[in-house]
C-alpha cells in the first residue's frame, strides 16, 4: 500500500514537471511558429503571382482574403463567406450568407480586425457572435484575391486532395478568366524519387498557361516528356523561348511522371476539381455581391 | 557497477563498439525508413542526439527518486517531454527541415535505442558519464544514418546532400524505396562484422 502511494505521488510529480517544461517551450516558440507559417505562405503567394518578396512588392498590389464557411441552421445547410469591406486596413469584415441554390440570405457585419482574422479560433468566435444563436459554422477553405489598382489580377486558392498515400496540399494561382498562373505543392507525402517529383518544376509547371476550357477536360498522358518541353519547364532557356514552347504545348494533356502515374493523375484531377469548383463559387458570390451592392475592395 | 571509462572512450564506444544501428541493432525502423538522403540522416541524428543527451542526464539526475516498478513509464515520460520540446523548437526556428522531418521527429519517442540506454546506463551511472554516453550514442546513430543515407542517395538519386554528383544519372532508383533500406543496412552490418573479425584475428596473431 505504501508502495502504491509513493508510485502515485512520484508519477504525478514527474507528469507535472514534464507538463511545465513542455508548456514553457510552447509559450516561447508559438509566436515564432505562427510568424514562420504566415511568412512562408506570403512568400509562396507572391511567388505564384510572379513577385519576389525579397525585392519588394509594388504598392498597388493588394491581397484580399476570403474565408468560406458551411453554416448549419437546424438541419438546413447554407454557405457563408467572410469578406473584407471598405478599403485598406480601415475596412471591416462582413459575413455573406448564401443558400445552396445561390440566392442571398443575409449579410452580417463581423467585428474583427485584419490581424486577428488569420487566427482560426478568433475568427470563428467573431462570426458566431455576428450570426446570433442557433447556428453552427464549419471552416471550409480560404481564397485570396489579388488586385492591382482595384482591378482583379489573380486568385490564389489553397486546397487539398488525396494523393498516393495521404492528402496533397497545394496552392493554385488563377487569372481572372481562370487560366492557370501557377501551381505550388505545399505539403505531400509521396514516395521520394517517384511521386515526390510532383513538386519539381518539370511537372508542376506543365499546368501553367492551361486555359479554363482546357483544364475542364485535362487528362494525363503516359508518354515521355519531350526534351524541348522539359528544357522550357525547367527554365533552362530564355524567357521568350519558354513562352514559345509553352504556346505549342498549351492545349496538350499533362505528361505523367515515370513510375508515379497515380500521383500524376491525382494532382491533375485535384487541380481540375479546385478550378472547376472555384469558377462556379466565385460566379455565385460575385452575382450576390453585385445584386446586394456590397462594398468590397476587390 | 562503477564506470571506469574516460569521457572520450564513452563517446567512441557509442560510435564504434556499440554503434546503435550496426552493433546493437536497435532503432531499425528509422534506419530503414527515413535514411533515403544524407540530409535526413543528419537532421534525425541531431534530434536523436539532443533527446538522448537530455533524457540520459534527466534520468541520471533523478535516478534515486524513480521507483523501480515504474522505471519504464518514467523513461517514456522523460523521452516524450524532450521530444516534444525539440519538435516545438524545430517547428519554430527551422521550418525548412521541419517540413520534411516533422512526422519522424515525433516518432523518436518510440525509438528503442533511447529507452535502452536509459535502462542500461543512465539509471546506474553518474550524470557526467551519462552525458558522454548520450553524446556517443547520438553521434553513433547519426553516423549510421548518414552512412546508410549516403549509399542510398548516391545510388538512388545520384546526388549527395542534394548536389548532383553523377551528372543527372540515377543509377538504381530502387535504392530510395523502403525495401532497399533492408539491403543497405544488412550489407553494412555484414561489413562491420567482417572488420571486427579481421581485427580480432590480427590481434591474435600479434599476441
Amino acid at each position: 500500500m505504501k508502495d502504491i502511494m509513493t508510485i502515485i505521488i512520484r508519477l504525478t510529480v514527474s507528469c507535472l514537471m514534464a507538463g511545465a517544461v513542455m508548456g514553457a517551450t510552447f509559450i516561447i516558440t508559438s509566436d515564432a511558429k505562427k510568424q514562420n507559417k504566415y511568412k512562408n505562405e506570403q512568400k509562396v503567394s507572391y511567388g505564384l503571382l510572379g513577385y519576389d518578396v525579397s525585392k519588394g512588392i509594388p504598392a498597388e498590389v493588394k491581397l484580399h482574403e476570403l474565408f468560406r464557411y458551411v453554416v448549419t441552421t437546424g438541419d438546413e445547410l447554407s454557405v457563408g463567406y467572410l469578406v473584407p469591406t471598405g478599403h485598406g486596413e480601415h475596412g471591416g469584415f462582413t459575413f455573406i450568407s448564401i443558400s445552396l441554390d445561390g440566392s442571398f440570405i443575409g449579410q452580417y457585419p463581423v467585428d474583427i480586425d485584419h490581424a486577428s482574422v488569420r487566427d482560426e479560433s478568433d475568427r470563428d468566435q467573431a462570426i458566431l457572435t455576428a450570426l446570433g444563436k442557433g447556428k453552427t459554422i464549419r471552416y471550409a477553405d480560404q481564397t485570396v484575391i489579388a488586385t492591382a489598382n482595384d482591378q482583379r489580377t489573380a486568385y490564389l486558392l489553397s486546397g487539398k486532395f488525396p494523393g498516393f498515400k495521404t492528402f496533397i496540399h497545394v496552392m493554385l494561382a488563377l487569372e481572372p478568366d481562370f487560366t492557370i498562373l501557377g501551381l505550388e505543392i505545399m505539403e505531400h507525402e509521396e514516395d521520394p524519387g517517384l511521386g515526390a517529383e510532383i513538386k519539381e518544376d518539370y511537372f508542376k509547371n506543365q499546368f501553367i498557361g492551361k486555359s479554363f476550357a482546357a483544364v475542364k477536360y485535362l487528362e494525363v498522358d503516359k508518354v515521355p516528356l519531350p526534351d524541348d518541353y522539359r528544357q522550357a519547364l525547367d527554365g533552362k532557356i530564355s524567357k521568350e523561348e519558354v513562352a514559345l514552347v509553352q504556346q505549342n504545348y498549351k492545349d496538350k494533356n499533362i505528361y505523367a511522371l515515370t513510375g508515379a502515374t497515380i500521383s500524376s493523375v491525382s494532382v491533375t484531377n485535384g487541380v481540375k476539381g479546385i478550378t472547376k469548383k472555384f469558377a462556379y463559387r466565385i460566379g455565385i458570390l460575385d452575382a450576390v455581391i453585385q445584386e446586394q451592392n456590397i462594398a468590397v475592395p476587390f | 557497477m562503477a564506470n571506469d571509462k574516460s569521457n572520450m572512450q564513452l563517446v567512441a564506444n557509442g560510435i564504434l563498439n556499440e554503434n546503435p544501428i550496426f552493433r546493437l541493432v536497435l532503432s531499425m525502423c528509422p534506419a530503414v525508413g527515413i535514411s533515403t538522403t544524407v540530409m535526413n540522416g543528419i537532421m534525425l541524428g541531431l534530434a536523436v542526439l539532443f533527446v538522448q543527451v537530455f533524457s540520459s542526464v534527466t534520468i541520471s539526475l533523478f535516478k534515486n527518486k524513480i521507483h523501480p516498478r515504474i522505471r519504464i513509464p518514467s523513461y517514456t515520460l522523460t523521452i516524450a517531454t524532450w521530444v516534444t520540446v525539440i519538435d516545438l523548437v524545430m517547428a519554430a526556428y527551422m521550418p525548412g527541415p521541419y517540413s520534411q522531418m516533422g512526422v519522424f521527429i515525433k516518432l523518436i519517442v518510440a525509438f528503442a535505442i533511447i529507452t535502452m540506454r536509459l535502462e542500461m546506463f543512465a539509471c546506474k551511472e553518474s550524470v557526467n558519464a551519462s552525458f558522454w554516453d548520450g553524446v556517443g550514442m547520438g553521434l553513433g546513430f547519426m553516423a549510421g544514418m548518414m552512412a546508410i543515407g549516403l549509399v542510398r542517395e548516391l545510388l538512388g538519386l545520384g546526388t549527395i546532400l542534394g548536389f548532383e554528383v553523377l551528372g543527372g544519372v540515377r543509377p538504381l532508383l530502387f535504392f530510395v524505396l523502403p525495401c532497399a533500406g533492408f539491403f543497405v543496412v544488412g550489407l553494412m552490418m555484414a561489413f562491420f562484422n567482417y572488420i571486427e573479425i579481421r581485427y580480432r584475428k590480427l590481434k591474435q596473431v600479434a599476441s
